[in-house]
């Protein structure tokens, strides 16, 4: 990507936003690249919460990327992401930057952020779920809070290894298969002091077996924080209709496809971003029926309230639903 | 502190690394004789009142305990109160704690002017003296559950300015 291929149509979520400029590109593994992006004049960035994402434009599109520093007055935002040859094309984009390429950036959003009253923290990453857990050690480094890491990665694949052993020392357990790490996890999650907050992030099986393995054991949710990269692949669900009722409007939802699709399809603007039920800008409200709740964003209040829906993924219970749109 | 007489081990506390449910009790009647813990194994505590000396016990039982224990606190309410506002300071979440006051008992008035606390029967609504600068207070239904006690504040402020 070159500075003039920049779009001059920003995506709808990155209004208001900042165009830096690409400071560094290096890879951490065959597969796993680290781009470092700066106020092209200079200039210090605003600060993030540890464990918030970038949201990065890319041709006509958006992705979301976890920052990797400590986020307090950087002068530079950095992330690290893994090429998905068979993506929607985000990672692609981002391994062909080069140094001095400009990109259009969101305001860093915080969803992953370290709990303020915790007594310890301890962070479980696999694969490229390092990202997001590796600004929570840089910021437990930088203020002396306590921390420690179960990094699962397999051998000479893992990035930021090197970063974790510096940051953590021997508060840093690596686990290279399955069964070594889940014997790590469940001494871990049986071990750990009153106060300690657990936060995880990787693949989507992984971090409901985690999450699922320290409720069994007693934690109770508010000590567990987690952050999804990908959603779990759904089924087609069943087909549904749509009341539109300021548009005056029934449009037929078949089973395979999104409700965010027919939405488009019928000719209506709904903002959106990852398409995939985790970053919440689809929201829809819903004024009858009972959706089937398909996403990670809305809690599960939220859910049961049923005014609300992420039309990308989620469908309906009833024959039928009534939207305000 | 004063050891439960079926349970020597109030004194030295759980065993490192307990996972059960752990039952404080305050005040002379063992209100949590009868509770059921599901199941899990539990340990039993008793004091008189939440006094310091009472507090420290139970925070130094809390630092040898680990994530999966849940807390129930048992008595007077101002007892129940500072024992939660303890337990909180190390940083157990609401998830973790039991909270079961008895119905009538005296109430913490936390002072705004000068940070003491004084007991009282007194209703809310109604005044009380404060133990600390003797400021008249007044308080109402203003509960902080970190101070563990109803914000109490000069009584006829406004009359007098």
């Amino acid at each position: 990507m070159t500075a003039t291929a920049l779009q001059t149509k920003f995506h709808p979520v990155l209004e208001g936003t900042l165009q830096l400029e690409v400071t560094n590109v290096s890879a951490q593994t065959d597969s796993i690249t680290s781009i470092t992006f700066g106020d092209p004049l200079g200039e210090l960035l605003p600060s993030y919460v540890p464990g918030s994402h970038l949201v990065v434009q890319y041709g006509t599109g958006a992705n979301a990327y976890s920052l990797t520093g400590a986020g307090n007055a950087p002068r530079e935002y950095a992330i690290s992401v893994l090429r998905v040859e068979d993506g929607a094309g985000g990672s692609l984009a981002m391994h062909a930057l080069s140094v001095g390429d400009r990109v259009q950036v969101s305001r860093p959003r915080s969803a992953f952020a370290p709990a303020a009253t915790a007594k310890h923290h301890l962070l479980i990453a696999a694969g490229i779920g390092i990202t997001p857990v590796l600004s929570h050690a840089r910021y437990a480094a930088e203020w002396g809070a306590s921390a420690s890491l179960i990094y699962v990665h397999r051998p000479g694949t893992g990035a930021h290894v090197q970063d974790a052993r510096d940051l953590l020392g021997s508060g840093l357990t690596e686990c290279t298969d399955r069964g070594s790490f889940q014997e790590v996890l469940t001494r871990k999650l049986t071990t750990q002091r009153l106060g300690t907050h657990l936060y995880v992030c990787g693949p989507a099986d992984f971090m409901d077996s985690v999450l699922e393995q320290a409720r069994d054991l007693g934690w109770p949710k508010g000590l567990l924080h987690s952050e999804a990269f990908s959603a779990a692949a759904l089924d087609d669900g069943q087909p549904f209709a749509v009341n539109l009722a300021r548009s005056g409007i029934t449009v037929e939802v078949p089973a395979g496809v999104s409700l965010l699709e027919t939405l488009e399809n019928a000719g209506l603007s709904i903002p959106n971003m990852c398409r995939k039920g985790i970053c919440g800008e689809c929201a829809v409200p819903v004024l009858r029926g009972v959706p089937q709740h398909r996403d990670l964003y809305l809690t599960d209040q939220e859910k049961a309230d049923n005014t609300t829906m992420m039309c990308c993924v989620s469908r309906s219970l009833d024959p039928e639903l009534e939207l305000d749109l | 502190m004063r050891a439960a007489s079926q349970s020597p081990a109030t004194v030295t506390g759980c065993e490192p690394g307990f996972r059960g449910v752990i039952c404080v009790s305050f005040g002379a009647a063992n209100t949590l004789a009868d509770h059921d813990a599901g199941g899990m194994p539990r340990q039993d505590f008793r004091f008189a009142s939440a006094n310091p000396e009472a507090l420290a016990n139970l925070r130094s039982v809390l630092e040898r305990s680990c994530v999966g224990v849940r807390l129930v606190l048992a008595g007077p309410p101002a007892d129940v109160h500072a024992a939660a506002s303890a337990v909180a300071e190390c940083g157990l979440v609401d998830e973790e704690i039991t909270l079961l006051c008895d119905e009538v008992g005296p109430r913490v008035i936390f002072c705004g002017h000068c940070h003491a606390s004084t007991t009282t029967d007194h209703p809310i609504g109604t005044d009380v003296d404060c133990r600390g600068c003797a400021t008249t207070l007044t308080f109402t239904d203003h509960f902080s559950r970190r101070v563990g006690g109803y914000l109490g504040f000069s009584a006829h402020a406004e009359e007098a300015a």
